[in-house]
C-alpha cells in the first residue's frame, strides 16, 4: 500500500511502514490502543490517521434522497427495473425486478417458477426502452436439466407476448445466443461457478441477469438437521458473494426456492407451506415472491373463473418498496401473462 | 521561549501530547532536566484546565453536573414521533434523541419501513410537534428504495397540510411553505456501505459530518448485522469492532443530540427442545442499545414488543404498514 497517496504527516507514514501495516482494512480492524502500541504514535495522531484514511475511502459517497429520486440515468437510477414482459405483473412489482439485490421466487412445484425465470431471461435482452437491460442471462441449473425445448417455444412466440415491441427489434435479437446455461450439482461446483465463471461473464458485460434454479436443491441432500450451523454459514457466504456481485455489476439475481413443510422455523406467511432454507437465507434477500396454484380466498368472480384450473397466484411476501399484494396469472404458449 | 523552541523542534504539536508523555519522557526527548520538565507540564496543565472550563462539549474534557441538571436535560429532550400512536406510547413519546434504539425482526416485518418513516418524521416542523431536524441514512443492505420514501413523505406532508388547514394558525401555514416533498428528500443524507470496513470508516467520519450539518437529529444504520454476519471467522474481532462501533455511536448520539436507530436481524437459537428467534450479533451486542424493539408476526398480524427500555415497561402492540 502506497501510504504517500494519503494526506498524512510524514512521521505517521514512517511509523506505518515500520509497523508493517499494509492496508486500510488492517488499520480499521485494529483498536486505537493496538495502533498506538504498534506505531508508537500519540492518540491525536491516531485519530487524525483514522479520519484521513476513512475520508479517502468514503470520499464522494454522500447522496441526498432527492438526488436518488431525480436520478433518471439508466446506469445508476433506482427507477430502472427489469421488466417481466407483462404489464400486469410489472404493475404488481411497480416496474419489475430491482437491479441490485437478491430476489427470491418461492413456491410449490409446477406453479410456474421456471416459466417466469425463462421469461426473464428473454426480457433482459430487450433494449432499456422496453424494460430490458440489453444483455444476456446466466441460468444455473442445480437439479433438472435446462428446459431448452420450452425456451425455444418461448423464443418463437416472443412477438405474441411482447406486442408492445416493434417486430423488427424482436427479430434482431438473437435470444438463444445470450443465455448461458451452467450446471452445478453440489456446493463446491456452485461456489466455483459463482466465483469464477459468472464473474467473468459479468465483467465482460455479457450478462445482466443471474438465475439460480434452484437454491434449495443444493442444500437439501447434504445437510441434516444437526448441521444447521454449517448450513447457515454456507448460506451466508453464498448470499454475501451473490450480493456483492449484484451490487458491483448492477445485476439482479433471481433465486428459485422450493417449499418446505418444515415447521421448525417461524412461518412468515399465513399458510402452512413456507419457503425452504429458513431465516439465515431470508436475511440475505431484498425481495421475496411466492407463486402458488391455490387461488386466494378473496377471488374475483369474473376473470379468474374463465381460466379455472390453470390460474396461478403471484404474491409479494416482502419487499421494501411494495405492499403485500398479489395478482393472478396463467402460463400460455407464449409465456407467463397476468390476469387483470 | 527557548523551551518552546525545543518542544516544537522535538515534534510536539498539542498540549495533549505533552501531558501524555510525562516528565521523564519529556526530559529525555528535549534534553532538559527533570525539574524543568515538571514545571513545563504544570504550566501546560493549568492552561488546559483553563481552556476546558471555557469550552463546552469538547471531546476529552469532563463536565461535572448534578443529577438534577441531567434530569431536566432529559425531560426537555425531544422525541421523534412515528405517527403510530400505539408505538409512540410504548416508547414513551417516540424515538428518543441522544439514545440508541435498536429494531430487531425477521425479514419483511417492517424494520426498513420504520426507518424510512423516521427519516421523514424527524423533519416535521416544531409547530406540528416534530423536532425539525435532518436525517442521515446509512444503508448496508441496499433496501432503501427511494420510491417508498416518496410515498411516506407525500403522506406526511398531506397529514400536516390537513392539520394546518384545520387549525389555520399562522406558524402552521408558514411551516407548510417549506415542508414539501423536495425539501424532505433533500435533507435525507444517504450513504451506502458495502462491507464492514466501509461502515467503520463512515462512522469515523460521522462526527465531522454532523458538525457540518448541525441540524441532523437522526442517524439510521439500516442493517448493522448484515456486514458483520458473513465471512467473519474471527468472532472476537467482530465483538471488539462492534463494541467500538457502539461506543462511537453513543458519543455521537450524546454530543450531537441525535437519535441513533439501528436495525438488526434475527437468528435462531437452538435450545434444548425447541428453537427461538433471538436478535443477531450475540449477547454482548445486546448491551449497546438503550432501547430495543422487536418486531414479529403473530399469524398475519404484525406486533412490536418493547423489549428493553430504561424508562418504559415491556409491552406489545399491533401495527400495520400502510
Amino acid at each position: 500500500m502506497d501510504w504517500n497517496q494519503f494526506d498524512l504527516n510524514p512521521k505517521v507514514i514512517a511509523a506505518l511502514k515500520k509497523a508493517d501495516i499494509k492496508s486500510v482494512k488492517e488499520i480499521l480492524n485494529l483498536s486505537g490502543a493496538d495502533l498506538q502500541r504498534l506505531t508508537k504514535l500519540s492518540s491525536a495522531d491516531i485519530q487524525c490517521l483514522l479520519k484521513t484514511v476513512s475520508y479517502t475511502l468514503r470520499r464522494n459517497s454522500m447522496l441526498t434522497a432527492l438526488q436518488l429520486y431525480q436520478d433518471k440515468d439508466h446506469l445508476t437510477s433506482q427507477h430502472q427495473k427489469l421488466s417481466l414482459g407483462c404489464s400486469v405483473l410489472d404493475s404488481l412489482l411497480k416496474g419489475g425486478i430491482p437491479l441490485v439485490g437478491i430476489t427470491e421466487l418461492a413456491g410449490e412445484s409446477s406453479a410456474g417458477k421456471t416459466q417466469i425465470s425463462l421469461q426473464l431471461c428473454l426480457c433482459v435482452q430487450y433494449p432499456y426502452k422496453y424494460g430490458g437491460l440489453e444483455s444476456g442471462a446466466v441460468y444455473i441449473c442445480t437439479e433438472d436439466a435446462f428446459p431448452s425445448k420450452r425456451l425455444q417455444q418461448l423464443i418463437d412466440q416472443q412477438h405474441k407476448l411482447r406486442a408492445d415491441v416493434p417486430a423488427e427489434i424482436i427479430q434482431k435479437i438473437k435470444f438463444g445466443n445470450s443465455i448461458f446455461v451452467e450446471h452445478a450439482a453440489d456446493l463446491d461446483a456452485f461456489h466455483n461457478c459463482i466465483t469464477k465463471r459468472i464473474s467473468l461473464l459479468l465483467t465482460r458485460g455479457m450478462v445482466r441477469l443471474v438465475v439460480i434454479d434452484s437454491i434449495a436443491a443444493l442444500f437439501r441432500c447434504e445437510f441434516g438437521v444437526s448441521d444447521s450451523v454449517t448450513k447457515a454459514r454456507y448460506l451466508q457466504t453464498f448470499g454475501a458473494q451473490l450480493h456483492s456481485l449484484s451490487t458491483k455489476f448492477r445485476t439482479p439475481i433471481m433465486c428459485i426456492n422450493q417449499q418446505s413443510s418444515n415447521t421448525f422455523f417461524h412461518s412468515l406467511v399465513d399458510n402452512r407451506v413456507i419457503p425452504a432454507l429458513g431465516i439465515s437465507w431470508a436475511n440475505q434477500l431484498l425481495m421475496r415472491l411466492m407463486v402458488s396454484r391455490v387461488l386466494q380466498p378473496e377471488q374475483s368472480s369474473g376473470a379468474a373463473s374463465h381460466h379455472a384450473g390453470s390460474v396461478r397466484t403471484l404474491r409479494v411476501v416482502f419487499a421494501p418498496h411494495l405492499p403485500l399484494s398479489f395478482c393472478y396469472y396463467t402460463v400460455k404458449l407464449e409465456g407467463v401473462k397476468g390476469i387483470k | 521561549p527557548a523551551l518552546r523552541a525545543r518542544l516544537v523542534a522535538a515534534g510536539f504539536q498539542t498540549a495533549q501530547e505533552l501531558l501524555e508523555t510525562g516528565p521523564c519522557g519529556l526530559s529525555k526527548e528535549i534534553g532538559i532536566s527533570k525539574e524543568e520538565a515538571l514545571e513545563a507540564l504544570q504550566v501546560v496543565r493549568q492552561e488546559c484546565h483553563g481552556d476546558a472550563a471555557r469550552t463546552t462539549g469538547g471531546s476529552g474534557t469532563t463536565r461535572k453536573c448534578t443529577a438534577l441538571e441531567l434530569l431536566e436535560e432529559e425531560q426537555a429532550q425531544g422525541f421523534i414521533i412515528t405517527f403510530c400512536s400505539a408505538l409512540d406510547n410504548i416508547l414513551g413519546g417516540g424515538v428518543q434523541l441522544t439514545k440508541i434504539t435498536e429494531i430487531c425482526g425477521a425479514p419483511g416485518v417492517g424494520k426498513t419501513q420504520l426507518c424510512m418513516q423516521l427519516a421523514v418524521d424527524v423533519q416535521i416542523p416544531e409547530c406540528f410537534g416534530g423536532v425539525a431536524g435532518e436525517a442521515v441514512f446509512i444503508d448496508t443492505e441496499g433496501s432503501f428504495m427511494v420510491d417508498r420514501v416518496v410515498d411516506i413523505a407525500t403522506a406526511c406532508v398531506q397529514h400536516c397540510q390537513l392539520i394546518a388547514e384545520a387549525h389555520q394558525e399562522e406558524d402552521h401555514l408558514k411551516a407548510m411553505e417549506t415542508f414539501s416533498l423536495e425539501s424532505i428528500l433533500s435533507h435525507i443524507y444517504y450513504f451506502r456501505c458495502h462491507d464492514y470496513i466501509e461502515l467503520l470508516a463512515q462512522v469515523y467520519l460521522l462526527p465531522d459530518f454532523l458538525s457540518e450539518h448541525s441540524k441532523v437529529r437522526l442517524v439510521v444504520i439500516d442493517g448493522i448485522a448484515f456486514p458483520f454476519r458473513h465471512d467473519f471467522e474471527d468472532l472476537s474481532l467482530r465483538t471488539r469492532l462492534l463494541n467500538g462501533l457502539a461506543q462511537q455511536l453513543i458519543i455521537i448520539a450524546n454530543d450531537h443530540k441525535s437519535a441513533v436507530v439501528l436495525t438488526n436481524q434475527m437468528t435462531t437459537r437452538i435450545g434444548q427442545s425447541q428453537s427461538t428467534l433471538v436478535p443477531a450479533l450475540g449477547e454482548s451486542w445486546g448491551h449497546a442499545a438503550t432501547v430495543r424493539l422487536i418486531f414479529h408476526w403473530d399469524n398475519s398480524q404484525r406486533l412490536a414488543t418493547l423489549y428493553k427500555s430504561p424508562s418504559q415497561k415491556e409491552s406489545t402492540i399491533p401495527y400495520h404498514i400502510t
